[in-house]
């Protein structure tokens, strides 16, 4: 974002607190605002009036969080919302406000977890198995970034807070999950590419799939979506590939109701099918 | 810890609402709740004696809620509420003064009550200390009503405010100095409530006892 841009966005985001903003002097400011939400120690920052939505990011120098909030979502957006319309409604900015607290409190448990795990490894002298993935390097490879884990943790809300997820935790105490077989929520202070990261959301989700309520005639979503469909001739054709008869990937791909499978057309091409979790696939071959 | 219905002060409801709210509190996802968090706004900005106690029901209802479905819709739409009463708050007050009497009670009492993690909400900070500023201007001070509530939030209040942003209860004060010192035309109750507050607050939001018996021994009596 350029430096022009930036700097007529803050104003006219500014003028917007005017209101509010009677007290001018970044003295003032910085020191109220020397501490963050959650009571740590800031670096001093250049405070610039009452960017009170931003929190603390108001340094001149601190480009990266205008960008970051760029792509701030809101539960109720499908992407990322451009900051002059961001929403300035209490309801979002307590939401938003309770989530960044949540996910502070998550990092200080999480790093009290790992750093008990390192202790423990040193204290066992075993050798590490695999780089990257192993618990007692974590501690020096967290995610910090305030947007990317705040954006993550959006991500997974969605994912918990649907039936499925419900009926799961229900049914599948936590000690009772077996790698592999039970969806595991995607630990968020990984280190991960974005692409890395948005696939294991999105198969952390299709997999939470298998635990959707049934319909009320008692029949899965599944055999209801194929009918809608008018999949019913097709699904008597002896099928060669396993999309389609996995249960992990069906419910997903059948669930979308943009797909139009025409014939056999579609049915040698399971890989598209089980990506298009929520994108229209119209065009499938 | 059970609240008693009693505590919530919803006697003044008819008894229709009455039922509603009690479900509310039971099971919320029976209930319309952002029609619930209206009937609450709208009666807080009529019934004085409501205003002042309506934090309490909120918070049980956004507690109840959360629990049952991590729902959130009745704390996202009573704060929007309080958000455009607050933008209106100007034409408020020249309409009926017992109406932004009544708003500032509440938005102080849902202040205190609806805490995050804990923690006040950051996005009422200012606007609880833009409505208190209000007060605390000159036409304001003429009138004994705005004083009593200006005084009354303070109390409640006060200490929690300035722990969250310390230089606008400055700002709010040099205003009551002010006040007290060059007002022409404050009646002496008036007098009387700010000077009590100015000793309040340099107490470190508490009275002294022989301050306590100067300002209260009559009441107790």
């Amino acid at each position: 974002m350029s430096e022009w841009t930036r700097d007529r966005r803050r104003d006219a985001h500014r003028s917007q607190h005017d209101e509010r903003c009677r007290r001018s002097g970044p003295s003032q400011w910085s020191h109220c605002r020397k501490r963050g939400i959650d009571g740590s120690l800031r670096a001093n920052r250049e405070a610039e009036g009452c960017d009170r939505e931003n929190g603390r990011h108001t340094d001149n120098s601190y480009r990266h969080s205008d960008n970051r909030h760029s792509s701030f979502t809101t539960p109720e957006s499908a992407g990322p919302v451009s900051r002059c319309g961001r929403q300035a409604d209490w309801g979002s900015q307590v939401e938003d406000d309770e989530m960044r607290r949540g996910v502070h409190r998550d990092m200080q448990r999480y790093r009290r977890r790992i750093l008990g795990a390192e202790v423990t490894q040193r204290e066992r002298k075993t050798s590490s198995g695999s780089s990257g993935s192993c618990d007692s390097r974590e501690g020096e490879n967290i995610e910090t970034d305030e947007a990317v884990l705040l954006r993550r943790q959006k991500q997974i809300n969605y994912g918990k807070n649907t039936l499925a997820y419900d009926r799961y935790i229900k049914e599948v105490p936590k000690h009772m999950r077996q790698p592999g077989v039970h969806p595991k929520t995607p630990n968020k202070f990984r280190k991960y590419s974005r692409r890395s990261w948005d696939q294991q959301i999105k198969l952390w989700k299709v997999k939470l799939h298998a635990w959707d309520p049934p319909t009320e005639d008692g029949r899965d979503n599944l055999l209801d979506n194929i009918e809608e469909l008018g999949l019913d001739d097709v699904m008597d054709i002896e099928l060669d590939f396993p999309t389609l008869s996995d249960s992990q990937n069906a419910p997903a791909a059948l669930s979308t109701h943009s797909l139009s499978l025409e014939g056999e057309d579609c049915l040698g091409t399971p890989v598209k099918i089980q990506k298009t979790e929520t994108t229209a696939e119209s065009d499938t071959v | 810890m059970e609240n008693s219905t009693e505590d919530y002060r919803i006697q003044s409801f008819d008894l229709d609402t009455q039922v509603l709210l009690k479900t509310a509190l039971k099971d919320p996802s029976a209930v319309n709740l952002e029609k619930v968090s209206n009937i609450i706004v709208d009666q807080s900005l009529k019934d004085q004696v409501f205003s002042k106690e309506a934090g309490r029901i909120c918070y049980t209802i956004v507690q109840a809620e959360a629990k049952q479905s991590n729902g959130n819709v009745f704390r996202r739409n009573l704060l929007n509420r309080l958000q455009q009463e607050f933008k209106s708050r100007e034409e408020t007050r020249a309409r009926s003064l017992q109406e932004w009497v009544c708003y500032v009670t509440f938005i102080c009492n849902i202040f205190d009550y609806l805490k995050v993690n804990n923690m006040p909400m950051v996005a009422l900070v200012h606007p609880v200390y833009d409505c208190l500023m209000r007060l605390a201007q000159p036409d304001a001070l003429m009138n004994e009503e705005e004083v009593d509530c200006l005084v009354l939030q303070l109390h409640r209040i006060g200490e929690q405010l300035e722990k969250v942003n310390g230089p606008r209860m400055d700002e709010l004060f040099f205003l009551l100095r002010d006040g007290f010192l060059l007002q022409e035309g404050l009646t002496s109750m008036a007098r009387l409530l700010l000077l009590e507050i100015l000793e309040f607050r340099a107490g470190g939001w508490m009275l002294s006892s022989t301050a306590h018996k100067y300002y209260y021994s009559e009441i107790a009596d």
